[in-house]
């Protein structure tokens, strides 16, 4: 099998997974915060591999790491969630920056990281995503339902014992697990658009949850896969290809969204989200 | 030589002094524009307008050098916030939309490095700036952009302070608020261009976002804010720029400027969060 089928394998995988996983980040509005956690996994990478520990760990760690100082943080008067992740945000970057100089024989290359390297994706990789997968589709399986209902009805949720606590740390792992495994594809920069934008493109086109449960994973894939010919047959960044192939899907679908109810636009209230 | 040496007498040499000057310029912009931020609550739109000044900033350096990235970023970042403006919609949150769209811009810089002869320097140079090998040319510019955003906030300094604590009461006032928001964005994205060439496309967000959270941990009233922001931007980017040296001439490490400057930015963040943990524990 040639590098770019295993590429096209790995690439479908990795964007239905961000589309699945997107659904959840963006009905619980957490972008922002997936956002940081793209960015921070760099340090975390490197300080794993300088370590000469697996890469994915290192950023899990990270991940880890920037839960904890955030929820800390975000205590402070004037310093809201949004301060202290820009703030952490450009730590990471700035420690991942001079670890890498500093350490000029590790084989963590920086363009690859922030912009990806899918196509030098191994069969390690693909392991990787597909263990992340499976991960995501159980934990759904066994706590779909109490996710979904929390995602309708915040206070219902609540009321019935859903603790709001622990779908958020859910939320969050799972989050983590598909911001780890995405980073080959799109890398630290443009993971969100991957996470977010097929996500957010579903939204537009559907108010059904379970429609949007396996929309946003197709269109995921479909940006890996069309992004991936785009780039081979222009010679472009894969990693910017993909990405900007969500974002194409996102405003796809926000114009049709326009185009056939116009008066559903800005300044209206939403229609909820179906099951 | 030793980092005192470092920290002093490196600084006869032309190309320090040039470092430093334009660090300081872009604290002092940065800091007092940072403030406004912090109270804004503005950090995700600034790092998404880094992102999206970037493909600006590369299209207008391949089609005319350093005066075509100023006016690429410049259409880049207006253009960034009419488009969010415009495509944001209430049936996906802000949040998910301007994360869309800034990636979208920032991956369309991307393109436009990688279809560029020079992209491997060239990407490395815009996205983490080039700190000691600033040309005479390259500090002007700087200084000028600096000097324009500087200008762009005090010329709306009444009515971005009205903005930041009243909205209500500004647009009640008479103050447009949107005229207020895209005055503000402009001038982040003049200091983002400004500082394109000292620290980079991606460091610009410690040099923007960290004295004004800063500031806000240790100080209270409104001028103080000003004056802490700028005066710690000024504090890590001396301290920064002399690491940066020892660790490239004496250590011979290849680190860009840019990051060790982020680096003190962000300690002396550090080091005002214990301060303020501290005094807070001994006060109660």
């Amino acid at each position: 099998m040639s590098y770019f089928e295993r590429a096209l394998i790995v690439t479908i995988l990795i964007g239905s997974l961000a589309g699945l996983v997107g659904v959840l980040v963006v009905l619980r509005r957490r972008v922002l915060f997936t956002q940081a956690l793209t960015h921070v996994t760099f340090p975390g990478a490197v300080i794993a591999t300088v370590l000469g520990a697996s890469m994915q760990l290192g950023a899990v760690l990270a991940c880890l790491a920037l839960v904890l100082i955030l929820s800390l943080l975000g205590q402070l008067r004037g310093q809201g969630s949004q301060a202290a992740s820009g703030v952490l945000l450009t730590a990471g970057f700035a420690l991942g920056v001079v670890l890498q100089a500093l350490n000029p024989t590790i084989p963590v290359q920086i363009d690859s990281y922030l912009f990806g390297s899918i196509l030098a994706s191994t069969w390690a990789d693909a392991a990787y995503v597909v263990a992340g997968f499976a991960l995501v589709l159980l934990a759904l399986l066994i706590w779909g339902k109490q996710v979904l209902f929390f995602l309708f009805d915040h206070p219902g949720a609540m009321a019935a014992g859903i603790s709001s606590f622990w779908v958020d740390a859910l939320l969050l792992i799972l989050a983590t697990i598909t911001v780890v495994v995405s980073i080959p594809a799109a890398g630290a920069i443009l993971a969100i658009a991957l996470i977010a934008a097929p996500a957010a493109a579903a939204r537009h086109l559907t108010d059904r949850f379970f429609v949007m449960m396996w929309l946003a994973p197709v269109i995921g894939a479909c940006s890996g896969v069309l992004g991936l010919v785009v780039s081979r047959s222009f010679g472009l960044s894969a990693g910017a290809s993909i990405a900007l192939m969500a974002a194409i899907f996102f405003v796809l679908a926000w114009g049709w969204a326009q185009l056939r109810s116009p008066k559903a636009s800005a300044k209206t209230t939403p229609t909820a989200v179906r099951a | 030589m030793n980092m005192i040496d470092a920290l002093t007498t490196a600084f006869q040499l032309p190309f320090m002094m040039r470092a430093l000057v334009v660090l300081l310029v872009l604290s002092l912009a940065a800091g007092f524009i940072g403030v406004f931020i912090n109270l804004r609550g503005l950090e995700f739109l600034t790092d998404g307008l880094t992102h999206a000044v970037f493909p600006g900033l590369a299209a207008g350096f391949i089609v005319g050098g350093k005066d075509g990235a100023l006016l690429g970023a410049i259409i880049a970042a207006t253009a960034a916030t009419l488009l969010l403006t415009w495509l944001s919609n209430r049936r996906v949150g802000n949040d998910a939309t301007t994360a869309i769209v800034f990636t979208a811009l920032f991956s369309v810089g991307v393109l436009i490095v990688s279809t560029s002869s020079q992209q491997t320097s060239g990407l490395e140079q815009l996205l983490f700036g080039h700190l000691l090998t600033v040309t005479e040319a390259e500090a002007l510019t700087t200084i000028g952009v600096s000097a324009l955003a500087l200008a762009v906030v005090l010329l709306t300094f009444r009515r971005q302070l009205f903005r930041s604590f009243d909205e209500e009461g500004s647009a009640a006032a008479g103050y447009r608020v949107l005229l207020t928001d895209v005055a503000l964005n402009v001038s982040i994205a003049l200091v983002v261009v400004a500082a394109s060439a000292a620290v980079g496309n991606l460091l610009v967000l410690a040099v923007l976002i960290v004295p004004g959270a800063l500031a806000r941990l240790v100080a209270v009233r409104m001028g103080y804010l000003f004056v802490t922001a700028i005066a710690v931007g000024m504090l890590a980017s001396w301290l920064g720029l002399a690491t940066s040296f020892t660790l490239s001439v004496d250590a011979g490490f290849n680190v860009p400027g840019g990051a060790t400057v982020a680096l003190f930015f962000v300690a002396t963040y550090v080091l005002a969060l214990l301060y303020r943990t501290v005094v807070k524990q001994v006060r109660t």
